[in-house]
C-alpha cells in the first residue's frame, strides 16, 4: 500500500507534464519552431527551462551519491563554470546567434571547410547520442528500486528485475518521452521545462527541510556533520576517485567549456531568446542564481543521508542502521528522501526527479534531430539535387519538419540501444566520466580555437581531430607514461587516471592545433568576417543586412491592424521617433502580457512609415506567426 | 564506503583548492576579460558594456566569496 501511493502520484504528474507540453505543440509551425522555439523568448523564460535540462543531466542520483561520501564538495561541478562566461557571452553566443547557424558543424563549415564539418558531425552526435543514452541509463537506476520484480498490465507480465528489468523501464521511459518531444518540438521542451524548473527546486529543498525536521533541526544537521565534510571544495589531490584537481580540469575546464560552446541541447534554448542580450541575461542569471540553488537542490538528499548515517542508534526516534552499511551509494536520493518523506510527499519527489531526468534527455532527442536534419539529411539532399540535374527539387518546410519528427523517433531507439554500452560500468559517475574525457576535448579545443584565434587553420581542426585523437589514445594506452607528468600528484583509481586525464587530452588537442597553424595557411580576414570574436561587429552587421542602428529609443505599446498589401509592419512616424527606429531596422513585436515570455511575438523589418499614432500595420502572415489576435495590445521595440 | 581518509585538515585538504580555482580559473577568466574587450565583443564605452563588464567582474568576486564562507563556515561554526 506504502508504494501504491507514490505510484499514483507520478502517474498523475506525468500526465500533467506531458498535457502542459503537448499543449504549446500547437504553436509548433515549422523547422524554426521545432528547433529553435522561432527565436523569441524572454530571458527569464529560456533561463528557468534551463535549470531542469541542466539540473536533470547532472542527475540528482549522481550527486547524492557524492554528497553523500564526499559532503560539500559534491557541489564543485556546479560551482565552476564562471571563469568562461566572458568567453560564452561575449564570443559564442553573438556569434552563432548573428551567423544563423542552427549547428556546431554547420559554423564549422563557415569557420573552416566541409571537411571540418563532416568531423565535426561525427564528434558531435555521438555526443549527443551518448548523452541520450546517460540519462536512459540514470532514469532506469532511479525507477528499479522502486519498482517490484513483476508488474502485470492488462494480463501481460513485465519483468522489471535485473538488467532486462532495466532495460525494460528504459524502453516505456523513451516512449514516453519520445511522444510529446516528437509532438511538441522546442517550445514544447520549454515550457514543460519552464514548469519542471520550479517544481525541481521546490521538490530539491523539500527533502532538505524535511531532512533537517527528521534530524531534530539544522543545528543537529550541521552537528553530525564532521569539519572535512563541510568544506566546499574537495582535498587537493586525494583520492584517485574523488578529488580537487582532476575534477578542475575534467569539469571544470573541460566540462565548462562543453557545455557552454558544445552542447547542441544549451545552445539551441539560447538561440530560442528574444535577442543576443536576452540570451547573456539568461547565461548570467543561471549560473549566478541557479547553479548555486540547484547544488544544494541535487545535492540535499545525500547530505541529509549522511547526516543521518552518523546519527543513527543516536539521535532520538532515528533506529540504528535505517541507512545500511553495505548500501548502493546511487540508490542514496531514493533512500534518504523515503525516510524523511510521507509517502505522498515522496511520489511527488521521485515524479518531479524523474521528470527532471526526463527534461534532459528530450533537450537532448530535439537537439540530435537539429544536428541530422542541418548536417546530415541537408548536406544529402543537396548533393542529390545537383545530380539529379533538376529532376530532384528542395522540399517544402512541411516536409522537413516531417522528416524532423521522424528523425527524433528514431534518436530514441539509437539512445535506448545506446544504453547497453553503458550500463556495465561500476557507476553512473564512472560512465559519464569516461564519456566526457574521450569525446570531449578535440571538439572544445577546435571550437574555442576557432571563435578566439584567428591563426587557426583548416588544416590545424583536421589535424586537432586526429592527430589529437591518437595522442589521447596513446596517454589511455600508458597512462603511467604520457598522463603522471601532468597528475599533479593525483592519484589513479582501477588502473586509470579518471579525471586529470582531461588536462593531457586538451594539452595534446591545442599543442596539435598550434603546431599545425603555424604551418599552414591562414584564412583571410575576409573569409574569417564575422565568424571570431575578433568580427562580431561586423555579424552584427551581416545579421540585420546593413549597418545597426544603436540610436537609443523606448519600447512602445500599439494595437495592431492587418494591412496585406506590402510590407510586414509599418509604423507611426511618431512611434518611430520614440523607438528611435528607421525605415528597414529590425524590431521585435511582442504580445504586451509579459508573463507569456514572448510566445506571442514576431521579429520583422520597418517598412515605410503611416500618420497613425499608436497603431502598427502588419500582414496577416506576420499575425498568425506572432500568434496575436486582434484584442491584443502589442509591444514594439527596435532591435537594430 | 565513506571518505574518512581526507578528513584530516591540511593545507592541501582546505586551502590548496580554493587557491587553485580562483588562481588558475582567474586566469582564464582574466584571459576571457581581456578577448572580450580588446576585440571589443564587450565595449566598455557604451552603457551596456559598462554593466555587463561589472555584471562579470561580480560573478567572479560572487563564487569566491562564496566559497571563502563556506569553508570558513565549516572550519568555526560549531
Amino acid at each position: 500500500m506504502s508504494m501504491t501511493i507514490p505510484w499514483i502520484v507520478m502517474a498523475l504528474y506525468f500526465i500533467l507534464v506531458m498535457g502542459f507540453g503537448s499543449m504549446f505543440g500547437r504553436y509548433t509551425k515549422s523547422t524554426a519552431d521545432f528547433f529553435f522555439g522561432g527565436r523569441r523568448f524572454s530571458w527569464w523564460l529560456i533561463a528557468m527551462s534551463i535549470l531542469a535540462t541542466g539540473v536533470g543531466s547532472h542527475s540528482f542520483v549522481k550527486y547524492s551519491a557524492k554528497a553523500f561520501q564526499h559532503g560539500f564538495s559534491s557541489t564543485m561541478t556546479y560551482m565552476n563554470d564562471w571563469f568562461f562566461m566572458p568567453f560564452f557571452m561575449f564570443g559564442w553566443l553573438p556569434l552563432i546567434y548573428y551567423s544563423r547557424v542552427s549547428s556546431v558543424p554547420e559554423y564549422f563549415e563557415r569557420r573552416f571547410d566541409y571537411k571540418a564539418r563532416f568531423l565535426a558531425t561525427i564528434a558531435l552526435f555521438f555526443y549527443m547520442i551518448g548523452y541520450i543514452s546517460i540519462g536512459f541509463l540514470t532514469i532506469g537506476k532511479a525507477l528499479q528500486p522502486m519498482l517490484p520484480d513483476f508488474l502485470n498490465i492488462l494480463g501481460m507480465n513485465f519483468n522489471l528485475h535485473g538488467d532486462a528489468g532495466l532495460m525494460n523501464i528504459i524502453i516505456f521511459t523513451a516512449v514516453i518521452t519520445g511522444i510529446y518531444i516528437t509532438y511538441g518540438g522546442q517550445t514544447a521542451v520549454i515550457f514543460t521545462d519552464l514548469l519542471q524548473g520550479f517544481i525541481l527546486i521546490f521538490a530539491g529543498l523539500l527533502v532538505l527541510f524535511l531532512g533537517f525536521s527528521y534530524l531534530g533541526g539544522f543545528e543537529s544537521f550541521w552537528h553530525h556533520l564532521p569539519t572535512h565534510f563541510k568544506l566546499p571544495l574537495a582535498h587537493f589531490n586525494q583520492p584517485g576517485g574523488f578529488n580537487f584537481v582532476g575534477i578542475f580540469w575534467q569539469d571544470g575546464i573541460a566540462g565548462s567549456i562543453g557545455f557552454l560552446f558544445m552542447n547542441q541541447g544549451l545552445i539551441m534554448r539560447f538561440l530560442a531568446t528574444r535577442s543576443v542580450n536576452d540570451g547573456k541575461k539568461a547565461a548570467a542569471f543561471n549560473v549566478l542564481i541557479i547553479l548555486p540553488i540547484s547544488a544544494i537542490v541535487v545535492s540535499g538528499a545525500g547530505w541529509i543521508g549522511h547526516a543521518i548515517y552518523q546519527g543513527q542508534g543516536i539521535i532520538p526516534g532515528i533506529p540504528a542502521g535505517i541507512i545500511p552499511m553495505n548500501l548502493d551509494v546511487d540508490e542514496i536520493f531514493t533512500i534518504a528522501s523515503k525516510i524523511v518523506a510521507t509517502p505522498l510527499v515522496f511520489g511527488f519527489i521521485m515524479a518531479a526527479v524523474t521528470a527532471a531526468l526526463m527534461s534532459t534527455v528530450d533537450t537532448l532527442i530535439n537537439a540530435t534531430a537539429a544536428i541530422f536534419i542541418n548536417d546530415i539529411w541537408l548536406p544529402a539532399e543537396k548533393v542529390l539535387i545537383r545530380r539529379s540535374k533538376g529532376s530532384r527539387l528542395q522540399q517544402d518546410d512541411k516536409y522537413y519538419l516531417k522528416v524532423a519528427r521522424w528523425s527524433s523517433i528514431v534518436i530514441t531507439a539509437i539512445g535506448v540501444v545506446g544504453v547497453l554500452a553503458f550500463k556495465n560500468f561500476a557507476t553512473l559517475y564512472e560512465a559519464h566520466g569516461f564519456f566526457h574525457s574521450t569525446l570531449t576535448p578535440p571538439l572544445i579545443v577546435a571550437i574555442f580555437l576557432g571563435i578566439f584565434w584567428k591563426r587557426f587553420t583548416t588544416s590545424a581542426v583536421l589535424w586537432t581531430f586526429l592527430g589529437g585523437s591518437t595522442l589521447m589514445i596513446v596517454g589511455a594506452t600508458w597512462p603511467e607514461i604520457f598522463i603522471r607528468p601532468f597528475a599533479q600528484g593525483s592519484a589513479m583509481s582501477g588502473g586509470k587516471y579518471i579525471y586529470i586525464s582531461a588536462l593531457y587530452n586538451i594539452l595534446v588537442c591545442v599543442g596539435v592545433g598550434v603546431i599545425v597553424s603555424f604551418f599552414t595557411k591562414q584564412k583571410t580576414e575576409e573569409e574569417l568576417d564575422g565568424l571570431t570574436i575578433w568580427s562580431v561587429d561586423r555579424a552584427r552587421w551581416k545579421f540585420k543586412g546593413g549597418k545597426p542602428n544603436d540610436r537609443p529609443g523606448e519600447k512602445v505599446k500599439l494595437r495592431y491592424k492587418i494591412d496585406d498589401s506590402g510590407e510586414l509592419a509599418r509604423f507611426a512616424v511618431v512611434d518611430m521617433d520614440r523607438m528611435g527606429m528607421d525605415q528597414d531596422d529590425l524590431v521585435y513585436l511582442c504580445d504586451s502580457r509579459a508573463w507569456l515570455g514572448g510566445l506571442k511575438s514576431v521579429h520583422t523589418r520597418a517598412g515605410k512609415p503611416h500618420q497613425e499614432p499608436g497603431v502598427v500595420y502588419i500582414t496577416s502572415a506576420l499575425e498568425e506567426t506572432a500568434l496575436f489576435n486582434i484584442k491584443s495590445i502589442v509591444v514594439a521595440e527596435k532591435e537594430m | 564506503m565513506l571518505d574518512t581518509a581526507m578528513s584530516e585538515l591540511t593545507f592541501a585538504r582546505v586551502w590548496a583548492p580554493l587557491i587553485y580555482l580562483y588562481g588558475i580559473g582567474g586566469l582564464f577568466f582574466l584571459g576571457g576579460m581581456l578577448l572580450s574587450t580588446r576585440s571589443k565583443s564587450l565595449d566598455r564605452s557604451t552603457k551596456d558594456g559598462k554593466m555587463w563588464f561589472r555584471i562579470l567582474l561580480f560573478g567572479y568576486g560572487w563564487y569566491l566569496f562564496i566559497h571563502t564562507s563556506l569553508t570558513l563556515a565549516a572550519l568555526y561554526l560549531k
